[in-house]
Order: C-alpha cells, then sequence, then structure tokens
C-alpha cells in the first residue's frame, strides 16, 4: 500500500525556472525514506507540496490514497504532518502543553481528552518535566522534540521531516534522530526525511535523490551510494565507509559493501589477521 | 531590557494567581473606576488599604511592586514643578524669589501622584498574577459579544498571543543584529546625521527580514498543524468561575460604591 | 598580533536574579596565524568568549588583550572602535546582518563606518566579494535575491573587506549543505594560508576540526578544559573523553579496528593514511 504517490508534479515561483519539475515517486507506508540533493535543489519546496502549503502547478499527490486538493485539505492534514528547520518559528504556543494542545484544537479534538493525548505524547518524546516551560527556556533540541509531540499528538499516518535537525548541536541531532529511529521501529508511520546527514541517509529504507527540481535517482542507501559517479558528479556527501572503500580499492584492496563500519573493520581484521 | 518590572508576570502560587482572568479584569475595571472618583484622602487610604491587603494574598514581594513604581519618580517631580506654576488656590505656604507655593499645589500634586501609584498597582497585580496568555484569553471572552457585530474577536486574540509569544525571541534577534552591525564599526551615538540614519537602516532592514521570515515559518506551521482561519476549533483552556471570582467581582465593586458613598456623603 | 586572556570571567545581568556566570577564570592565549577551533558543548561558553574579542562583551573579571588592546573589567576602553576594525567578527547565520540594497554596497558598508573613502570601500569589497567567490556580474544585485549559502558568503566578504588581522567565526557552517560546508571551510584555510590571518573558528563539527584547524580549545561549563595541538587532541582518548565530543568518523572507525585486534599508530588520521596502513598489513 502507497503512503505517498506523486506523478508529474510541477512548481514554480515565477514561471522562468520550476522549482519542481515532473516529479514522479512513490513511498511505501511504513518506511523511512530519505531525501537528499543541495540546499536549493527543490526539497523543501516537494515538502511544502505535499503538505499543500503550497500550489502545485501541475500533477498528482495521492496521500494515503486520496488525491491533494483543496476541498480535500483538511482530511489531508489529518494523514500528514511536518516538523520544520527552525526550532523556534514552529513553536505556536507559549508553553509545551499550549503547544501540543494548539494542533489538537484544530482537529477539534474534545477538550476532556487534551489533557490526556498531551500528557502521553509529551511522555513518548521525554518532556514530560518540562510541560509547562517557555520556548526561551527551552533548547533547540527540546524545541523540535516538542515540534514531534505535537505532530504526533495529531494522530497521523506520515511524518514529513523538513531538516529538522540541521539547526542543532551534536546531541540534540542525536536526541533528535534516535526518536526518528524508535518511530520508524514501531512501523506505524511512514516517515520521510529531508537530510544532510550522510549517516541518517545510510540508516533509511529508501533514498531519493533530488538535482535540479528533477528526481535524479532513487533507491536503497546501498545501490545510491554505490553509484559512485552520480553522487560525484552532484558533489553529494558519501559515508565514511564507502570513502574507505574506495581508498582500499586504489591499493587494491576490496572489501565487500557495507554500511556498518563495525562490519567493515572486522572483515578488514580478518583478513590482516589471516595473513 | 530584561529587567523591566511593570507588566512581567511572576509565577507564584496564590489565591489571585489561581482566579479566573475574566474576573480579574473586571475587578481591575471596577477598581480604576473607584480611583478616578474624586473621593479625597479618605477614599484614597481605603483603596490603598485594600490593594496593600492584595499584594500580601498575592505573595508578591513588596519590593516587586515598589521597583514597578519606581520609573513615576520622574513623572512626580515633573507634575509636581508644573503644579508649583499653575495652582494658586489654598494659602500660600513659602514665597522665594518667583515661587510662590501654596498648599493647593501640594494637594493637587499629591492626589495625581497617588492616584497614578494607585492605578499602577491595580495593573500590576493583574499582570504579574495573570499569564499574558490567560489575559488575552479573558480578554477574547469578554470581547464575545462583540463577535456579534462582527468583530473577529478570535482572530485578534491569536494575534495578540503570538505576539507576546515572539517578544522574546524578537528582543534576542535584535540584540545579535545589534551586535553584528557593532562588529562592522556601526556607532549609533556618534557620526553625521546620514551616518545615523544608515546605522539605524542597518539595524530595522534585517529586523524586517527576518521577522517576515518568521511570519511565513509561522503561517505554514499553524497551517500544517491544521488551522484555518474562520475554520471551527475547540478551545483547549476551558475559564470557569469558582468561589473566588464571584468574591473577587463583589469586592472590588463593593469597594467602588464605598467610594461613592464617600464621596457623595463624607467629601460634599 | 596576539590574543591573550588573563583570568577572565563573564557574569552576566549580574545583581539580578538573572545573573548568571558564563565565563569562569579564563587563562588563554591564542598563537598568531594559526587556525584553531573552539569546541564546547551549547551552553559553554564558546559564544561568550568570541565576542569579548571585539569588545562587543567587557569582562566582568580580569582582561583580554588584542593585539594592542588591553581590555580590563571595570574600565571604560575608549577605543573599541580602533579595536573592531583589526578583528572580524562573522555571527551565526551572518546573512541576517545583509541590509543593503546591492551587494557591493553592502560589503563596503564596513570599510565606510571604518573611515575608508567610498572609493577606497569599493575596491575593498570587490576583492573580498571575489575572494568569496561572488563573480562581479552579481555585485548590483540585491543580497535578497542570493541563496542560503552565497548570501552568507557575502556576509563573510563585508568582514573580510574591513582587513581584519583577525578573523573570528560563530558556526559559520551551520544550515549550509556538507557540500557548500567544506567549500566554506576550504575558504577560510585559505585565507588563513595565503593572507596570515588568525582564523578562530567556534564549531560542533569534528571532522571541520580533524580536517582544517591547526588547534583545539576547549571549554566546558565557561572554563577553560584544554588547549592543544589537532593531533595530540584527536590522538588521545582521554582527551576527547574530557571535551565529551563525537569522535570523527576516522577515529571511530580505528576504535572499531582496535577492537577486532587491529590496532593502527594513533597519528593516522585521514582515509589515505589509513587505507596505506592497511595495504602494509596487507602485504606484510
Amino acid at each position: 500500500m502507497k503512503a505517498i504517490e506523486v506523478r508529474n508534479l510541477d512548481f514554480s515561483y515565477d514561471k522562468e525556472r520550476m522549482v519542481v519539475d515532473k516529479a514522479t515517486f512513490s513511498i511505501e507506508k511504513g518506511t523511512y525514506t530519505t531525501i537528499i540533493g543541495h540546499n536549493g535543489s527543490g526539497k523543501s519546496t516537494i515538502a511544502k507540496l505535499l503538505l499543500g502549503l503550497l500550489e502545485k502547478a501541475g500533477g498528482e499527490i495521492y496521500i494515503d490514497g486520496m488525491e491533494l486538493t483543496l476541498e480535500n485539505l483538511p482530511k489531508i492534514r489529518n494523514r500528514i504532518g511536518i516538523v520544520f528547520q527552525n526550532p523556534d518559528n514552529q513553536f505556536i504556543g507559549s508553553t509545551v502543553r499550549d503547544d501540543i494542545a494548539f494542533g489538537l484544537e484544530n482537529h477539534c479534538v474534545p477538550q476532556e481528552q487534551m489533557d490526556g493525548i498531551i500528557e502521553e505524547y509529551a511522555a513518548r518524546v521525554n518532556m514530560s518535566d518540562f510541560l509547562e516551560s517557555e520556548p526561551t527556556k527551552l533548547s533547540g533540541g527540546q524545541k523540535q522534540r516538542v515540534a514531534i509531540a505535537s505532530v504526533l499528538a495529531m494522530n497521523l499516518n506520515i511524518i514529513v521531516f523538513d531538516e529538522a535537525t540541521s539547526m542543532l548541536d551534536p546531541s540534540g541531532k542525536r536526541d533528535i534522530n534516535r526518536l526518528i529511529k524508535q518511530l520508524h521501529k514501531e512501523r506505524e508511520i511512514t516517515i520521510i526525511s529531508i537530510t544532510h546527514d550522510i549517516e541518517e541517509v545510510a540508516q533509511s529504507d529508501n533514498v531519493i535523490v533530488v538535482e535540479n527540481g528533477r528526481i535524479a535517482m532513487t533507491g536503497t542507501p546501498k545501490e545510491i551510494f554505490r553509484n559512485e559517479k552520480v553522487m560525484v558528479k552532484m558533489q553529494l556527501d558519501i559515508p565514511f565507509v564507502y570513502k574507505v572503500k574506495k581508498e582500499l580499492q586504489k591499493k587494491g584492496i576490496r572489501v565487500s559493501d557495507t554500511l556498518s563500519m563495525e562490519r567493515m573493520a572486522e572483515e578488514i581484521c580478518q583478513s590482516v589477521l589471516k595473513n | 531590557m530584561k529587567n523591566i518590572t511593570l507588566g512581567q508576570y511572576i509565577p507564584l502560587d496564590s489565591f489571585f494567581h489561581r482566579l479566573d482572568p475574566r474576573s480579574k479584569i473586571c475587578a481591575m475595571v471596577a477598581m480604576m473606576i473607584a480611583v478616578f472618583i474624586p473621593a479625597g484622602f479618605i477614599g484614597y487610604a481605603l483603596i490603598g488599604a485594600i490593594l496593600i491587603m492584595c499584594v500580601f494574598i498575592s505573595r508578591l514581594q513588596v519590593d516587586f511592586i515598589i521597583k514597578a513604581m519606581k520609573p513615576m519618580i520622574f513623572m512626580m517631580i515633573f507634575l509636581f514643578v508644573v503644579n508649583i506654576f499653575v495652582v494658586k488656590s489654598g494659602t500660600l505656604l513659602v514665597s522665594f524669589w518667583i515661587f510662590n507655593i501654596y498648599s493647593g499645589a501640594i494637594i493637587e500634586t499629591l492626589y495625581i501622584v497617588i492616584r497614578l501609584l494607585l492605578m499602577i498597582m491595580i495593573t500590576t497585580l493583574l499582570t504579574a498574577t495573570t499569564k499574558p496568555m490567560d489575559l488575552t484569553l479573558g480578554l477574547e471572552h469578554l470581547m464575545g459579544p462583540l463577535e456579534k457585530i462582527k468583530v473577529p474577536t478570535h482572530d485578534i486574540a491569536m494575534m495578540v498571543a503570538l505576539a507576546l509569544r515572539f517578544i522574546p525571541t524578537l528582543i534576542e534577534e535584535a540584540d545579535r543584529i545589534l551586535k553584528a552591525q557593532a562588529s562592522r564599526g556601526v556607532d549609533l551615538e556618534n557620526g553625521t546625521l546620514r551616518e545615523k540614519i544608515n546605522a539605524i537602516l542597518s539595524l530595522i532592514v534585517p529586523m524586517f527580514v527576518s521577522c517576515f521570515q518568521r511570519a511565513d515559518d509561522l503561517a505554514d506551521a499553524m497551517e500544517a498543524r491544521g488551522y484555518a482561519v474562520g475554520a471551527p476549533r475547540v478551545r483547549y483552556k476551558k475559564l470557569a468561575f469558582t468561589a473566588g471570582d464571584y468574591i473577587v467581582i463583589i469586592g472590588a465593586n463593593l469597594v467602588l460604591l464605598a467610594v461613592i458613598a464617600i464621596k457623595i456623603w463624607v467629601i460634599k | 598580533m596576539s590574543i591573550c586572556f588573563e583570568k577572565l570571567s563573564h557574569e552576566y545581568s549580574p545583581g539580578t536574579p538573572f545573573a548568571f556566570l558564563a565565563l569562569k577564570d579564563i587563562n588563554l592565549t591564542f598563537a598568531e596565524g594559526k587556525m584553531t577551533a573552539i569546541i564546547g558543548a551549547t551552553g559553554s561558553g564558546k559564544t561568550t568568549l568570541v565576542q569579548h574579542l571585539n569588545g562587543l562583551l567587557l569582562p566582568t573579571e580580569g582582561r583580554v588583550t588584542v593585539n594592542d588592546h588591553v581590555i580590563e573589567a571595570g574600565k571604560k576602553y575608549p577605543k573599541i572602535k580602533d579595536l573592531r576594525k583589526g578583528v572580524g567578527l562573522v555571527f551565526q547565520f551572518a546573512e541576517n546582518q545583509l541590509f543593503e540594497e546591492t551587494i557591493i554596497k553592502d560589503v563596503s558598508f564596513g570599510p565606510k563606518n571604518f573611515g575608508a573613502t567610498e572609493e577606497e570601500a569599493r575596491e575593498r569589497a570587490v576583492r573580498s566579494l571575489k575572494i568569496v567567490g561572488i563573480t562581479e556580474d552579481m555585485f548590483e544585485k540585491s543580497p535578497l535575491e542570493l541563496s542560503g549559502g552565497q548570501k552568507r558568503r557575502v556576509a563573510i566578504a563585508g568582514i573580510l573587506a574591513m582587513r581584519p588581522r583577525i578573523l573570528v567565526l560563530d558556526e559559520p557552517t551551520a544550515g549550509l549543505d556538507p557540500q557548500g560546508a567544506a567549500n566554506m571551510m576550504e575558504l577560510f584555510k585559505r585565507i588563513n594560508k595565503e593572507n596570515g590571518i588568525t582564523v578562530l573558528i567556534v564549531t560542533h563539527n569534528m571532522e571541520h576540526v580533524l580536517d582544517y584547524c591547526d588547534e583545539v580549545v576547549v571549554l566546558g561549563k565557561g572554563r577553560l578544559l584544554m588547549q592543544t595541538d589537532i593531533s595530540t587532541f584527536f590522538e588521545n582518548e582521554e582527551y576527547m573523553k574530557k571535551a565529551g565530543i563525537d569522535p570523527p568518523s576516522i577515529v571511530r572507525f580505528k576504535r572499531f579496528l582496535k577492537e577486532k585486534g587491529l590496532e593502527l599508530p594513533a597519528d593516522v588520521l585521514s582515509i589515505e593514511e589509513l587505507a596505506a596502513e592497511i595495504a602494509g598489513r596487507y602485504r606484510r
């Protein structure tokens, strides 16, 4: 079953340059997909189009089998949510509690149930002790956790992360990545993450590479990273293990295809120690 | 900028903190009217005594209230000086050089000063015990009847709430831009008029750009979470009157009546 | 041209309930002409430290010496503008400071504030823009038309045009894509090497610290934890542990190799060296 299906999606701000150009892709339910590409390649625009925050110029978008149209918009937003890049600009409430409540208010959740839901999802992102805190008292990572709780609380099936960790420090990044991985494990939510973090890409099920508004490549992380020519041409980062593999190849040493540092280290050690 | 006490919320747990914002607003209005009734020193003493009692009930520190009044000192001196020249009623108390100080001047000044101080006490009591968001919510409810004449009270309240939410964020931002431009040699104190205008522009333009960017992001975030202007919403915060709220409203109106009574029968 | 902190402490809003001691007893000297990374967890005082270098913040205790300027706690410093001329401070998300109608005007803004004539300022702006890789056809465009990465380059050019002897960068690559970030780091390295400018970089990116910097200063909770050269830092597990950082990939990879029984020399810190070392072992 497809969570998202996009066919020939077009978008442009000024009609001169296509920001999104005939993009076609689909995403299976319950999977974890990363979207990579340079800043300005059109990744974030695609994300906004999926949420109906921008109006497409052409093509079709299906969310959970339902076509995205102006009339369907409220229903679509019951299925798909988004966590943006800037932690400050998406904190709507005056406290953590109010921020999680905001989405519930809009979705007309009965008032008596709100407190229970708020507390449940705050606990899920480990923010129970900060329910009454104001945004200025929270770190960037904590604010993003609240944003995730706010989206989860609306009981959606698809979450888009639009560079959600790019403005965070290493510990904030780790926190959010761990949370995303945990969500993926539960398999109930389809995750789409726009990211520059190549190690995060390595952990996803599928990768979509975007360049100049076009879908340049799709596949599993291994398939993508193996396609060295394209990666180099597009100047995209490759994971550390692939860099090592490439360098070893130059010295005439072949190692098998893996995304795990540990497995590669094991293989090298076995052959070295055998000699 | 972070040390302004006027209008600041102080998170404590007191009878006043727990009250419904609507009753606090109503009580404030009643007390304000009472302050403006010229009931002489007896009236002011009554209001003052009640307010001091309220300060203790609210558990606010007395020096917090005093700090809130401090900015008024300059105002008071100014008023006093003006009154010395303007008011020529009562008996002549002191006379030297061109100054003739009448008792009327002193009494007039005292009246205004006391009135101002009482007003500051009342507003501080309200703002220090009520979160800005609750205040907005209370105002929205009180303005509710205006919806009938097509005043979008809910949208107005949402705008005020968002503005309040972003004030600290924007203060931080302004501080950052100020420092960034200072690093580029911006000097707001010295230089020609043209240089000064340019210096101010170097602060204002980035603030505008950043505000628009934030507003854009915020609009996206709100829309993505299902907010639509005019769409039905369920309110999370329910306001509910308790016995305490009725006591406060009745109490404030009793004070108002008492002051009116003093005006009619005691001062004449 | 040296930078020296002596017993420096900085407290925000002293004497109020919001008082916060952000830096405690810092004794530190930055060597001239080097590229130094300043690292530490969020809230460790990195930004507070660098804002002392051009007098945006003044010490509440101790003193800081930058070039010939000595700023002591509790004393007003009259020549602050002269100090700022010699120290270029690039803020986090520096693109937010652009405000003029054209790129060239914005870059000339700094030099003009420091007393350069119109022609001088323009000439310096042109040169700085070329250094950061903004081509001439863009000079008359509005900075708002540029992409995020280009905007940041223009903002950096605006600082370079002041001709500082010391360049301080507060998380200059935050929010850029990996290629953009690497290009940016190469730019700083070039400025450091070719012009002999002392570069200080506040960063969280350990790969950048390892690949581009000469020295590292580690702060923790407002205190100086250590100051050492890059290879010593990344060769010592205890140092990295004390600094509380996520080591760069190569260090993590070497840890795995060691666990599985292959220990490589501590000074192997690049992929080429690593591959050569492993290849050597294969042949033995």
